[in-house]
């Protein structure tokens, strides 16, 4: 028999921890577009769900001492209307834009996209290139904090213990003179799966690289940065010659399957083209 | 069941139900509340027909738990508006012909509600956005853009929906519109019983196994299962179209992966799929074959012992896993590519694709002590559900009554049973209702008939002036485990072999092979878009390599009057050099594209269809009328605009004192149902003859009353009278109460209708194509050359309806079917591997969405048709089929490439731009 399980709405976060403290399998839900997507297909395997949807601690936006910090219940329709500046809107707001359908993004919430952890998970690359850092509480261990790089641990596997609920996504504010690139490539124009997507946030001092960091998403087991592409262009200035070799190198270091989506040739080809095009265009900023 | 009560407020009015945790919020809303008028199209938040606002914003409800939503506040299509009182968003979409199937509608008009709620003066950009969750598989969106538009420069027409403009050549607005858009058109998944239960289907896991035992006992002993059945507790025959291979449940073997081994019916849908699970079937797996031209080497594995046992309605070479051959010609294209300056080949290939109805199929059945059974369906061809149910089951027709619901999208993907059969045997089984729904899953992975994949080749051999010389097809259609539509895809096909084209010399081939694939069907238009894609870029290939342009070229080759077709059909009323030369105007062809921009044109002809059909027009009493056809509406309108703006005008009276009878098989005349391009060819036709017949008799009776002649008699504003006489007039009223009250009874019209086949003089199990319509479209695009991503920058749709009884609903018709034949030339494909789907959802087998849809131009071109009435010509087919050929040329052009594959997606495209010689 299919068993149905136990249901709880907390008001704030420290209701949520104690829910999430219970035992047996307990699975939070936000927005619910993950869960809610193979409801049918297969009873949902757990003894508690946990709603987050009422907890509104959890959907602000906020930038004290430089930092960042999305709530994880933030949905993309609220990320959509927001304004923080011109690199991170340069990121965001494409992203939203790309991210599934309006119905979906006044439901999908930013902690549920990262939670999710899916290859294809289209918050991912922006917040990698943004050098994110998400923090998690538990009611028996308090807060810790993890850059989002080592959050992700495989296909749809995360750091997050069971006991603990995402709460905050954090990110250092970019300089005025950050700048960006993000593409996203699927088969249509709207709400498609990404082939390949692709965040950049870099900095230019004396017209050398200060930083650059390169995010790609869809093509490893989890959304990753390419760090050789990224150290080959460390202390660099952009020209052709230094753009192709950090777009060869970028490809080499993504890991694409081939799926009914595309093969992994095609998806290694676009990150080569991609970086290509971004450090490209970014060349051409101004700031 | 845990259950929890939820407080929340639906359209204003607190509500507090009990539901488990598990309940989706759509689910609350249909069931638990009634209000059927949201959606579900595919339960995966991938199609938005079941939006609702939630707190004023458009959500899925089928991605909350109904839980979610306490204490919060959730607007449906019941709450928008009623009708009397349509919301301005709904008052939009009715008037400017935004509304086909109707299954789409209500989220739709929530997501244009929720739009202008944040914006009264939305850019089409914004129009495009809001709407690009909700897929419209019918209108191609133009029409809604046209509603947001209107509304937002304040320009709506201002007329009711009803009793507007009724004459032929008017926009009309169909009567089922407002009843679609506030939710109350009753689709088949909202019918619901007192003791309803739920069927689920058991499926072969493996695409050719023998079944070695089945043990049921698990399942018949889930406390809540109702009934079990399998094919060997029943008497099966075997049935299909012109083919009859098919039967309700695999028996010795299975031959494709989900076929139907065992059905149970249980009281929820949750337990009747968990019952199902517990069915166990013991297989052997047989070596399985999956490639068309590998399943015709001799020792391929057989997917029927022999073909040749099962009824086909015509003569062909059967043998191993060849189904169907057919092979005609003219000439001799041996000796025409001897003579010819330079021959030219190509080999084709385009994907197997779904209908793309956002309604999935869903049926109810209840069966009565007597074995009487009801069936309510969605279905284009409530008759033959009978006929098939009949064959199938081997009971006589006239055990089955089917009433036919609203239908939610049919394109073809509803021509057949799917569902029937099982909620037919569950509920003589069970004693209940029983209903089956199928899940987005199971219709996608092919339960239901999909688009034929093709293989075609062509050998052309043209002179350097540009004349065509011979032509050489060979047409490859692999069909799945069963070929009920397969001989008819590749007859078909073999029409559209030659194209439109005068040829001298020509050689057609169809062949249609079994594999362990699964089943392909008869999906709108059937082998057109796969033959336009395949004719219409080699030909353009062909004026290439001979240096000329592709419109010259058409325009040199076109069929003209007095031409014959490949059977020798003589050819009358042909206006494609008119379709041509406009589609091309449409986008400058003249004009050169930018550097990774193209342009390109198709063309193509079909059928207006005939099959049978009668029709009744009754007096009421008061003088209003009831029009009775045993055809329904798949969603196109025909039936609620033209049909009756036809019968109206046959009849002399307003189409508002006209009402569409819905019924069923056991009340309605017999028709061959909704398909072939046939309503306004044929179902109008009718009405109009079975009127004339109503009003001959009204005169007369009008006439012996006032002691005149009948040929004297004028109908008038509801009045009879002698011809210069009006103030000696009887009321039309007056004459039916009196007919039906004191003598002779009601006066009914009527008019059967069954065509002969136009001459030919090739034999042909098709034959010609009566009052063939033509088309032409042409396209500009340009491509990003990195990621291979076509954009596409403006689309132009001629079609020749003969004579337009609704422009509104022939425009609709066309630019539906650009944005579905767009979608098969960039996006769509069911990827099946060793016979399995993989990618059964609308998240990965993609349709256009509002944000992909061109803008496009839909000219109409009346040039009448000799055949049938009014020079009427059919329009509901022909769209689909040429954007696959004017895309590919596009791109051909704009990258200088030969492009023989579809769908175009951008690796595709990608590759294209790889191999291309630098």
């Amino acid at each position: 028999m299919i068993n149905d399980f136990d249901f709880t709405r907390p008001r704030n976060v420290s209701e949520a921890l104690a829910a999430l403290a219970h035992d047996g399998c307990v699975v939070p839900v936000a927005g619910g577009t993950n869960i809610m997507v193979n409801l049918k297909r297969a009873p949902l395997d757990a003894d508690l769900v946990v709603d987050l949807s009422g907890v509104e601690e959890l959907k602000s936006i906020s930038v004290n001492n430089g930092r960042v910090r999305l709530g994880a219940g933030v949905s993309f329709a609220h990320l959509l209307d927001w304004h923080p500046g011109a690199a991170i809107e340069g990121l965001m707001h494409p992203m939203c834009v790309a991210f599934a359908g309006p119905l979906i993004r006044n439901l999908a919430t930013v902690g549920g996209n990262v939670c999710d952890a899916s290859a294809a998970a289209d918050i991912s690359p922006p917040l990698l290139a943004l050098d994110a850092a998400v923090e998690l509480q538990s009611a028996a261990h308090g807060r810790r904090t993890l850059p989002l790089a080592e959050f992700f641990q495989g296909v749809r596997r995360t750091a997050r213990r069971p006991d603990e609920l995402l709460t905050a996504i954090e990110f250092p504010q970019p300089a005025e003179d950050e700048r960006w690139f993000y593409y996203k490539l699927g088969k249509r124009k709207a709400d498609a799966i990404s082939i390949v997507s692709i965040a950049i946030t870099l900095r230019l001092e004396q017209g050398k690289v200060e930083h650059a960091r390169i995010a790609l998403g869809a093509v490893a087991p989890v959304a990753m940065r390419a760090p050789e592409a990224e150290s080959l262009l460390q202390g660099e200035s952009l020209d052709e010659t230094v753009i192709n070799a950090a777009a060869v190198v970028a490809a080499r270091e993504s890991r694409p399957i081939d799926d009914f989506r595309a093969t992994g040739a095609y998806r290694r080809q676009m990150v080569e083209a991609l970086v290509k095009r971004g450090l490209t265009e970014i060349t051409q900023q101004s700031t | 069941m845990k259950k929890q009560t939820l407080n929340f407020t639906v359209n204003g009015r607190a509500e507090a139900i009990d539901v488990t945790p598990r309940t989706r919020l759509l689910d609350a809303l249909r069931i638990d509340l009634g209000l059927t008028g949201t959606k579900e199209g595919c339960g995966t938040g991938d199609c938005g027909s079941c939006t609702v606002l939630l707190d004023g914003n458009a959500v899925n409800s089928c991605m909350v738990l109904a839980l979610q939503a306490e204490g919060r506040e959730i607007t449906t299509i019941e709450g928008l508006g009623k009708p009397g009182a349509l919301d301005p968003v709904q008052q939009a979409m009715v008037q400017c012909g935004g509304i086909q199937c109707g299954f789409c509608t209500p989220g739709m008009a929530l997501s244009l509600k929720d739009l202008f709620n944040r914006n009264l003066e939305p850019d089409e950009e914004e129009v495009r956005v809001a709407i690009s969750s909700n897929l419209c598989r019918c209108t191609g969106y133009t029409k809604i853009f046209d509603a947001a538009r209107a509304l937002r420069d304040g320009t709506l027409d201002t007329r009711a929906a009803n009793g507007n403009d009724d004459a032929i050549g008017a926009r009309m607005v169909r009567t089922d519109a407002v009843e679609k858009v506030t939710g109350s058109a009753i689709y088949a998944e909202d019918v619901r019983l007192p003791r309803m239960v739920y069927g689920a289907l058991v499926r072969s896991p493996l695409p050719h196994a023998n079944i070695m035992s089945i043990d049921t006992s698990a399942a018949v002993n889930h406390p809540d299962v109702r009934a079990v059945v399998t094919g060997r507790d029943i008497e099966m025959g075997y049935y299909g179209y012109e083919l009859q291979d098919q039967r309700v449940f695999a028996l010795e073997k299975v031959r494709y992966l989900g076929e139907p081994v065992a059905a149970v019916a249980a009281v929820t849908p949750d337990a009747a799929r968990e019952a199902a699970a517990l069915v166990k079937v013991e297989y052997e797996e047989l070596p399985a074959v999956f490639d068309p031209e590998e399943a015709m080497s001799e020792d391929a594995p057989l997917v029927h012992e022999d073909p040749n046992a099962y009824h086909l309605d015509w003569e062909s070479e059967r043998k191993g896993n060849l189904c169907y051959r057919l092979e005609f010609g003219e000439g001799d294209v041996e000796q025409g590519f001897a003579e010819s300056d330079q021959v030219i080949e190509g080999t084709y290939h385009t994907p197997e694709a779904h209908s793309g109805a956002i309604e999935p199929h869903s049926a109810t059945a209840m069966s009565d002590p007597t074995g009487r059974i009801t069936i309510w369906t969605t279905t284009q061809k409530p008759f033959a559900v009978r006929s098939y149910l009949a064959k199938a089951l081997k009971r006589p027709i006239s055990t089955f009554k089917v009433v036919p619901t609203h239908i939610g999208g049919g394109f073809g993907g509803k021509l057949f049973p799917v569902v029937e059969p099982y909620v037919v045997l569950l509920a003589e089984r069970s004693g209940l209702p029983v209903q089956m729904t199928l899940s987005r899953d199971e219709e996608m992975a092919g339960a239901m008939l999909l688009r034929h994949p093709s293989k075609v080749s062509i050998k052309t051999g043209v002179m350097n002036d540009g004349s065509l010389v011979a032509h050489q097809v060979r047409m490859l259609f692999n069909t799945g485990a069963y070929g009920p539509y397969g001989p008819n895809t590749a007859a078909l096909g073999s029409l559209m072999a030659g194209g439109p084209y005068r040829i001298p010399n020509l050689e057609i081939t169809g062949l249609v092979t079994y594999t362990n694939n699964v089943p392909k069907g008869s999906i709108r238009c059937p082998s057109g878009p796969q033959m336009a894609f395949a004719v219409e870029t080699h030909i353009d290939k062909v004026a290439r390599a001979i240096g000329m342009d592709g419109l010259s070229f058409r325009l040199k080759n076109a069929w003209e009057d007095g031409d014959a077709t490949c059977t020798g059909q003589p050819l009358a009323a042909v206006s494609l050099k008119e379709c041509l030369q406009k589609a091309a105007d449409a986008v400058e062809w003249d004009k050169p594209s930018p550097p990774g921009a193209g342009k390109g044109l198709a063309c193509n002809w079909w059928v207006s269809g005939t099959w049978g059909t009668q029709t009744l027009i009754e007096t009421n009493e008061d003088a209003t009328f009831r029009l009775i056809s045993g055809c329904v509406d798949m969603g196109t309108g025909g039936l609620t605009s033209s049909v009756l703006q036809m019968a109206a005008a046959g009849l002399g009276v307003p189409a508002d004192s006209i009402q569409i009878a819905r019924g069923d098989t056991d009340t309605l005349p017999w028709d061959h149902g909704h398909g072939g391009s046939r309503m306004t060819f044929t179902i109008a036709r009718s009405a109009y003859e079975a009127a004339l017949d109503l009003k001959r008799q009204l005169l007369e009776e009008a006439a012996a009353r006032l002691e005149a002649a009948p040929d004297d008699m004028v109908l008038e504003d509801g009045r009879v009278f002698v011809r210069g006489d009006p103030s000696n007039a009887i009321g039309l009223a007056e004459i039916c109460y009196n007919r039906h009250k004191k003598h002779g009874g009601p006066m009914v019209g009527v008019s059967s209708l069954l065509d002969d086949q136009p001459p030919t003089t090739k034999a042909h199990p098709i034959g010609g194509f009566p009052a063939p319509s033509f088309c032409a479209h042409a396209v500009e695009l340009a491509v990003d050359e990195t990621t291979g991503e076509i954009d596409l920058k403006r689309y132009a749709a001629v079609h020749d309806v003969g004579k337009a009884v609704n422009p509104t609903g022939c425009e609709g018709q066309i630019e539906g079917g650009v944005a579905m034949g767009l979608g098969l030339a960039m996006m769509e494909e069911l990827r099946e591997v060793d016979g399995k789907v993989l990618n059964p959802s609308f998240a990965d087998y993609l349709l256009i969405s509002a944000e992909d849809m061109p803008p496009t131009q839909t000219i109409l071109v009346e040039q009448p048709a000799v055949d049938g009435i009014m020079g009427i010509k059919g329009v509901g087919e022909p769209p689909i089929a040429p954007p696959t050929g004017a895309v590919a040329n596009a791109l051909a052009a704009a990258l200088g490439v030969d492009v023989t594959h579809l769908p175009l997606t951008p690796e595709q495209v990608s590759a294209l731009i790889a191999g291309r010689n630098p």
